[in-house]
């Protein structure tokens, strides 16, 4: 499914002259499978987000990502979102002037006329985003303000969920998702994912913390430190790195 | 009659213009007169220097007497069933209806506002009207239709009008205006008294063809508890300055000024005011959205003067400039000149690009990057056209906005 090679990056500068973050990190996630990254700030968690879905100034100096067997690495960002790449932003914006439910029905009809799929109706639009409105616990009459302009951080992760559930994605990135989230929220996006959850789809959970994953039983857990995967293992690596801390990865790395 | 001193082609028509007319008043005269005196305002003029007439102006060339002569296309407006008028090249067309509350038809031309004898446009204008357009609301009157003036200019020598309009007490009525047709130099100066308690709501449209020069002026007096509103948006001409001048005499006005220019290749839109605040507790609020790609140029000059009298004014004044090119340019002059002091007056302005976090969140989620593009343009100018309370208006300018983006890919 997603297949990350010797991956480098380096931030911005086009021609590889920037700071190097990431340092040859490979990772695969198969079909059907949930993946954890865990790490210390500044390990290159958020590089790996951004250049995986294609933000300019996040360009591979060197290795390859592929989604599905296809390189994704010459891909517009809307080419990857109609691939099925989602992203769950760390820090999604608040765009003043924007209506949400136009942006939404906007985004949803771009990726699906890309795959070649008929748009969504006005009417089974409206229906479908009221449903997971109410699955990830955000009211009417916010879905009629502009978008995010007002929300809490919490408000702002769970209009993130509900895209993710809109856009029904083939691969997401849950960039710290879980951060500033209550308890209850995070009983939320477990349902969200553990909903979509299934045997075309795979998720990677960047998290500082294991609590995310009480709610998401990942299937695969990875330390990234200095750029690289530096260890691998089941979901007990999760909580032994709660207890332990990254300081021994930090000196690995 | 004063002789222009080495008048540029453009002067030297007006100069002949005036001399062959066959009865002018002494005001028109005197104005004349200004107008050679002051000459066409240029970069060294204080409130000109963003804004040369002299400098648009400088290639005019005289009227070959060719005049088009293809018919009037329907307004875009035309579905809301307005009452139309059209000023064509200056000539006045009125509708041959009647409206109750309504009184309209051809009236002499008036003199500008003795406090702007130092305004060289004004002065061109008043020379050169021979007719205006004049309409009085009756008192109580709420307007249904509303009332829309095509100000079409299609003619390649110098075309001037005036709009004369009385809103009476407690009257509330709706004007739009649209400046059409690619003629090349086009001036227009309306006079708007709004009784107390009135209400205007005017939405003005600027579409004219890439070539045209104008120059627009808008002059209103906001009586006790009058509301006035206005939407401005321009998207056409070479070189357009719609200036705007509200003078709040008595106290509890309310005053809403919006404004929003999208400006590509060579273009040049000026959005110029001054309010006056000579009584207590008027409201005021102002806000102008400037969008500039290419080599085009967007200004904003506003200013709120707030008089002695003039306790308890809450005004506000926002401009905010997006540029999307690197040769676009955003000039902004906002100005606030208060001697009462118990006020609350502020005024802020911005100029940037589009946000690139925003550009990038929009294409993670499918959008193409010029749908993204298009979208936050819209976002940016689509606040300056909340105020326009009419859904259907609101939506031809809206289309006006989508027409812009699709051109300007």
């Amino acid at each position: 499914m997603l297949k990350i090679e010797d991956l480098h990056v380096a931030v911005g500068s086009k021609n590889g002259g920037g700071n190097e973050i990431l340092k040859g990190l490979s990772l695969e996630v198969p079909k059907g499978e949930v993946h954890a990254i865990m790490g210390p700030n500044g390990s290159g968690k958020s590089t790996l987000s951004y250049t995986v879905a294609g933000r300019d100034d996040y360009e591979a100096t060197s290795g390859d990502v592929s989604l599905d067997g296809d390189s994704i690495l010459g891909l517009d960002p809307s080419e990857r979102a109609a691939k099925g790449l989602f992203l769950s932003f760390q820090h999604p914006m608040e765009i003043p002037g924007v209506q949400t439910m136009n942006f939404i029905r906007t985004a949803l009809n771009a990726q699906r006329k890309a795959r070649g799929e008929a748009e969504v109706s006005a009417a089974e639009f409206i229906k479908l985003v009221r449903e997971k409105a109410k699955l990830v616990g955000l009211d009417d009459a916010k879905l009629k303000r502009q978008f995010n302009v007002g929300f809490s951080g919490g408000e702002k992760k769970r209009m993130e969920m509900l895209q993710m559930a809109m856009f029904e994605p083939r691969f997401a990135i849950m960039d710290e998702t879980d951060s500033g989230l209550d308890i209850d929220a995070l009983k939320m996006v477990g349902e969200v994912v553990n909903a979509l959850r299934g045997p075309d789809r795979g998720f990677l959970v960047i998290t500082h913390y294991q609590r995310l994953l009480d709610y998401i039983k990942p299937d695969a857990v990875h330390v990234l430190a200095g750029g690289r995967i530096v260890k691998s293992g089941g979901p007990e690596l999760a909580r032994e790195l709660e207890k332990s801390g990254y300081e021994q990865f930090i000196e690995a790395a | 009659m004063t002789a222009l001193s080495n008048p540029s082609p453009f002067e030297a028509a007006i100069e002949a213009g005036f001399a062959a007319r066959s009865e002018t008043t002494e005001a028109q005269a005197a104005a004349f007169d200004r107008f050679a005196a002051l000459r066409l305002p240029n970069r060294r003029v204080e409130g000109w220097k963003w804004t040369d007439f002299s400098n648009a102006l400088r290639n005019f060339t005289p009227a070959n007497g060719a005049k088009e002569t293809a018919p009037i296309a329907p307004s875009p407006f035309a579905a809301l069933n307005p009452i139309e008028l059209c000023i064509v090249d200056g000539r006045i067309v009125v509708p041959d209806e009647k409206i109750e509350g309504l009184h309209f038809g051809i009236m002499e031309p008036q003199a500008a506002d003795p406090g702007f004898d130092n305004h060289a446009m004004l002065a061109l204008n008043v020379a050169m009207t021979r007719k205006a357009l004049g309409f009085r609301v009756l008192e109580d009157v709420e307007l249904e239709r509303p009332i829309l003036i095509r100000h079409i200019n299609k003619s390649d020598a110098p075309a001037f009008s005036q709009v004369l309009m009385r809103i009476h007490d407690n009257a509330k009525a709706r004007v739009i205006e649209s400046f059409e047709g690619a003629g090349a130099f086009y001036s227009t100066l309306f006079h708007m008294s709004l009784g107390e308690g009135a209400t205007l709501d005017r939405a003005v449209l600027q579409e004219s063809g890439p070539q045209s020069v104008t120059h627009a002026f808008f002059g209103v007096l906001v009586s006790r508890g009058a509301h006035l509103k206005q939407t401005g948006l321009s998207t056409g001409g070479r070189l357009c300055r719609h200036e705007t001048f509200a003078l709040v005499p008595n106290e509890a006005a309310t005053v809403d000024i919006a404004s929003a220019s999208l400006v590509s290749g060579e273009r040049h839109a000026d959005f110029t005011s001054l309010v006056r605040f000579a009584g207590e507790g008027t409201t005021a609020r102002q806000l102008h959205k400037g969008v500039a790609r290419d080599r085009a140029r967007n200004v904003f000059q506003g200013k709120f003067h707030v008089l002695r009298e003039a306790q308890k004014t809450d005004a506000k004044m926002t401009a905010n400039a997006l540029l999307l090119s690197d040769g676009a340019e955003a000039n902004h002059k906002p100005e606030l000149e208060i001697y009462a002091d118990d006020v609350e007056c502020a005024h802020g302005s911005t100029v940037g690009a589009l946000d690139d976090d925003a550009l990038f969140y929009l294409r993670q989620r499918g959008l193409s990057e010029q749908q993204a593009r298009a979208l936050l343009v819209q976002a940016f100018v689509g606040e300056a056209m909340e105020s326009i309370e009419d859904d259907a208006a609101r939506a031809v300018f809206a289309a006006r906005v989508n027409g812009w983006l699709e051109e300007n890919e």
